[in-house]
Order: structure tokens, then C-alpha cells, then sequence
């Protein structure tokens, strides 16, 4: 991931400068802003329409954090039977499960690191296309 | 007498099967299963899963040779995928310079760390914090050891790596022997296979025999590095963390080729390939040469067609780090040294006598070089931006028949915009 070089409006030189110079100083760097753990963060394509009744849609490009600890109905990547795959974590009293944000899907699968269900990374930003 | 003691604490942290825990990343399925990697044009087995080297997968070994035990078992096999590696590296780096101590990267999967700053009886705990952190963050598994030197630092991690924890630290064992004598003298770090058979010619078989031996001995029979080796075994550390890489003298690029070439303008196209590969590492550490060396050989094991290999060197008359240049140059020493009729499998440039960019001003620098700089800077950048070989010299070509075989690759990489990993949802 890299730096956008800063750059200036104005080409030094004869005549009144713009007053905006002293304002402009670099590109926005969206990479500052949505990545706060550099060596953590992977960004990730979506496969698939389970996730469109919050905001994810297929084609879309997922920032994941992976050391991130999840809150109640964070957006995860989790390993469910060694696959990776988006689901909205939902916490109760005494137990965790996945779940899909479709209102089509109505699954609950309990997380249970023994068999090999367990959370991989948190999903910080989701980038859409709308263009 | 009161003083304050001060004890060295060094930390290798080496990742567990690096470029298979690379591919594990993002393909869970394989989280369980034997895997192995392949080295570049699929030759040799050069990364193992613990379960493939259970099934006595060698590291090294052919990948033909194996070919039985890896269909047998549903080994999974995979093309080295080196983009995909050197981003995890990366990653698994800056993951370690968090934890505030001198670091020394030592090689894409191993790391030395000084954690001096920690007292003695803390020290292990903060190993399993880095291990905990790395697997978090990046995904990899590591092995940690700690000891006073870097040499029982890798005893250690020897140690580590059979142990759940995967952290092991000598620091406070007054004893070393019993440990030592389990470590083969082949194991021990910096004594290499010409050592290792003059070490056993001698009845030194396993560090704590070497350890043992008394330095006029070493000094005497081989030289100045192996008593080093045997001084840090004793605990006293003679070898420092390099903390800045020191700059390269040279920068070599070849491979072997996907099939046997024989077309002049093939391995035109490769040469030119590899100097533009070449000149642009050289740019990017701000590099200048002064000579390219070219090479090329047939396979040394398919007699039958005969054997042929030769090199030329040529120097520029400035140095430079100029690609049109460079390739320019090593294209026509590649003709002198092209023979007809041969069956190529391998051809590479080096660049020599590389020396600071900054200092190469001279009597003959022009307004013309900074135009020249101008352009390799874009290059290479719009490059960096858009994928390699997006802008490149007609000389290279555009087929390019004759690239690597890498009929496994997983072809995900996290640090290239179009082949990230894509995840169901």
C-alpha cells in the first residue's frame, strides 16, 4: 500500500499567487483513513448475494481487519467446515453465532472452534461501485 | 561488589512452513491436509505442511521424484506464488517492529529480535505475546526461541518448533549440555556441509561436543567464524543484529525457462526481460552499475544434445541504471555468445559493481540523463500503480513463450489490486 505523493496547484512564478497554495497540500490518502492496522489488513473481493440486506453486494471489496476483536453484530470473515466466508456475528448471554444479513437466509450457526467454526477477521469498510 | 547485570536476550522467530502457511491463508480446506510448494518452474519441493514431511516428503527433493507418495496421499501441491510470500514477509515484519525492540530481518520467514529490555523471567511470556499477535494479525504460524546468542537462539527455535506453545527461551538454564547434545552438529547455525563433515571426521557430532572443544583447537584446525560459532554456544555473543541491511554489490535475475528455447529472439526477449526486472530493483534502492554480465546454458543433464553454457561481461562506459541502456548492452553480448542449434534452459544478467546513484554525477552527466531519469521514474511508477510490465521495452516481448512454469499457482495476491482473494458471501 502506498502514499500518493503530495503535489501543489500552483506553478511558482511571476504574478500574484493563488491564495488557495497555502491551502491545497496533498491528495486525500483514503489508505490513512481506512486502514488503522496496516499489517493486518487484507482487502477481500465478495462472491455472492447473502449479504445484501446490509450493504454488501456482490463484486464488492471488503477492508478486513484481523486484529480486530468483534462486537455484537460486527460483519466477520469466519472459517465455517474450512471455508471463509461474510456473515454478521450475533452475540447472546452465553453463546456466538453467524449469521447472513439476508432476511431470505435464515441460518444461525453456532461458533464452536472445535469444529472448526471460528471468526477470521472483521470487516471495517465495505467499498461499492455505484457508478 | 554490587553491579548491574546485564544479559543479552536474542529472539529468532522463524514462521512454521512459511509459503504453505501463505497458501493455507485464504484456502482453509487445506488447513489440514499435507501440502507442498514447488520451487520456480515447478522443479523442486522447497515448502512442506507438518503432515507432508510425515509422510517423508524431503525438502528438496524433485517434485517427479515424489510425484508417487504425493498422488498416493492427495498431497496438495502448489506453484510458488512469491508475490503472495513477499507481501505476508512484509506483513509478518511490521508486525514484529510493534514490539519496540532492534529487529534484524534475516531472511522472507525468519527475523531476529533483541529483547534485552525484558527481564529474565518475563521473557517467555513475551515470546508467546509476539507469537499470539503474528498469528492474529498476519495468519501465520511462528516458532520462537530465545537465548543469549544468536546461535542458541536457534537452538532454541529448534526446540520451539516441537512444542505446542511453539516458544521456548534458555534464558536462566545454567546447564546447556543436556539440551546441546540433542542438537546435530549439521543443525547448529553456521556450520555449513563442508564443516559438518570435517566436524564429524573429528568426533564432533552434536553441539555440545563443539562447544567442548577448546577454541585453540577450532582456531587452529579451521578458522576464525567456526570459533565464533563455539564461543556462542558457550553463551557469549559474538554475533551482532545487523539492523541496516548493508547495500548489495550486485543484483542478479535468472530462471529457467518453462520449455527448452532455441530461437535467438526468445532469449532475446528473456534477457531483456531480467534487465528490465534488474535495473528496476537496482532504481528502487537507488543503485547505479557498472557492468551487466550476461549468461546462458543448456540443461546440464540432457547430454544427449550437448552441453553449452558461456558468459560475457561488458561495461558501461558510466554507470547506470539506465533500462534501455542496460538492455541495449546486454543484447549485443548475448549475441556473441549465442550459439545455434542449442536447446537453452537458462539465461540471466547480472549487474556488478553497483554503487551509489547520488555519487555519479560526473565530467559527461548532461541534461540529457535527468531526461532519462525522468522517464525510468515514470516507469516505474505507472509500473508500481498498474501491475508489472505494464509499460516495457518492445525488446522484452509480449508473449513471452518462454516464462516459467507454474502450472500450480493459487494466483491470489494480497497486494496486487486484481488478484485479491475473493471470499463467499
Amino acid at each position: 500500500m502506498k502514499l500518493t505523493i503530495p503535489y501543489y496547484l500552483h506553478k511558482a512564478g511571476a504574478g500574484f499567487p493563488s491564495p488557495a497554495t497555502d491551502y491545497i497540500e496533498e491528495d486525500i490518502d483514503l489508505n490513512v483513513h481506512l486502514i488503522k492496522n496496516v499489517p493486518a489488513t487484507f482487502i477481500i473481493r465478495v462472491q455472492g448475494k447473502s449479504m445484501v440486506d446490509v450493504g454488501i453486494n456482490d463484486g464488492d471489496l471488503l477492508v478486513v481487519d484481523k486484529s480486530l476483536t468483534p462486537k455484537n453484530f460486527s460483519t466477520v470473515i469466519a472459517n465455517v467446515h474450512d471455508e471463509l466466508v461474510v456473515k454478521t456475528l450475533v452475540k447472546e448471554k452465553d453463546k456466538q453465532f453467524l449469521t447472513s444479513g439476508s432476511k431470505e437466509f435464515s441460518d444461525r450457526i453456532l461458533i464452536n472452534e472445535e469444529q472448526d467454526i471460528f471468526i477470521w477477521g472483521v470487516v471495517t469498510y465495505v467499498i461499492h461501485s455505484v457508478h | 561488589m554490587s553491579y548491574i547485570q546485564y544479559t543479552k536476550k536474542l529472539a529468532l522467530v522463524d514462521c512454521n512452513s512459511f509459503y504453505v502457511s501463505c497458501e493455507r491463508l485464504f484456502n482453509p480446506k487445506i488447513r489440514k491436509k499435507p501440502v507442498v510448494v514447488l520451487s520456480n518452474n515447478d522443479g523442486c519441493i522447497v515448502s512442506r505442511s507438518t503432515e507432508a514431511k510425515a509422510l517423508g516428503i524431503k525438502m528438496g527433493e524433485p517434485y517427479f521424484k515424489a510425484k508417487d507418495i504425493i498422488i498416493k496421499n492427495d498431497v496438495q501441491v502448489f506453484s510458488s506464488n512469491y508475490s503472495l510470500y513477499g507481501d505476508l514477509s512484509r506483513r509478518v515484519m511490521r508486525t514484529l517492529k510493534r514490539f519496540n525492540s532492534d529487529i534484524e530481518v534475516y531472511s522472507i520467514d525468519e527475523a531476529f529480535m533483541d529483547l534485552s529490555n525484558f527481564s529474565d523471567n518475563e521473557v517467555e511470556q513475551v515470546g508467546r505475546e509476539i507469537r499470539e499477535t503474528v498469528l492474529k494479525w498476519t495468519g501465520i504460524p511462528t516458532s520462537i526461541g530465545i537465548a543469549k546468542t544468536k546461535t542458541l537462539s536457534k537452538v532454541a527455535n529448534h526446540i520451539a518448533k516441537k512444542k505446542q506453545s511453539g516458544v521456548t527461551s534458555l534464558i536462566g538454564i545454567e546447564n546447556l549440555d543436556p539440551i546441546l547434545e540433542k542438537i546435530d552438529i549439521n543443525d547448529v547455525w553456521g556450520v555449513g556441509r563442508q564443516m559438518t563433515k570435517f566436524y564429524q571426521k573429528n568426533g564432533i557430532y552434536n553441539a555440545k561436543q563443539l562447544k567442548n572443544k577448546s577454541n585453540t583447537w577450532i582456531k587452529k584446525s579451521s578458522n576464525v567464524l567456526s570459533s565464533r560459532t563455539a564461543m556462542e554456544l558457550r553463551g557469549v555473543p559474538c554475533i551482532d543484529l545487523e539492523k541496516t541491511a548493508s547495500k548489495r554489490k550486485s543484483c542478479v535475475v535468472s530462471r529457467s525457462f518453462g520449455k527448452r528455447i532455441e530461437k535467438f529472439q526468445e532469449l532475446e526477449e528473456a534477457v531483456a526481460s531480467y534487465c528490465l526486472n534488474a535495473s528496476e530493483k537496482i532504481r528502487s534502492e537507488n543503485l547505479v552499475a557498472k557492468a551487466v554480465m550476461v549468461f546462458v546454458r543448456t540443461s546440464p543433464f540432457q547430454k544427449q544434445f550437448g552441453f553449452y553454457s558461456n558468459s560475457r561481461t561488458v561495461d558501461f562506459p558510466i554507470a547506470t541504471n539506465n533500462s534501455i541502456e542496460i538492455v541495449k548492452n546486454a543484447l549485443s553480448v548475448l549475441k556473441v555468445i549465442f550459439r545455434k542449434g542449442h536447446r537453452y534452459q537458462k539465461a540471466g544478467v547480472m549487474l556488478t559493481g553497483l554503487t551509489d546513484a547520488e555519487n555519479n554525477e560526473n565530467l559527461f552527466s548532461s541534461a540529457k540523463d535527468e531526461r532519462i531519469n525522468r522517464l525510468m521514474r515514470s516507469i516505474d511508477n505507472t509500473n508500481y500503480r498498474y501491475g508489472r510490465s505494464t509499460l516495457s521495452l518492445a525488446s522484452a516481448g509480449v508473449r513471452k513463450s518462454w516464462s516459467m512454469k507454474r502450472d500450480y499457482n493459487s494466483k491470489i495476491d494480497t497486494a496486487d489490486f486484481y488478484c485479491l482473494p475473493t471470499i463467499r458471501a
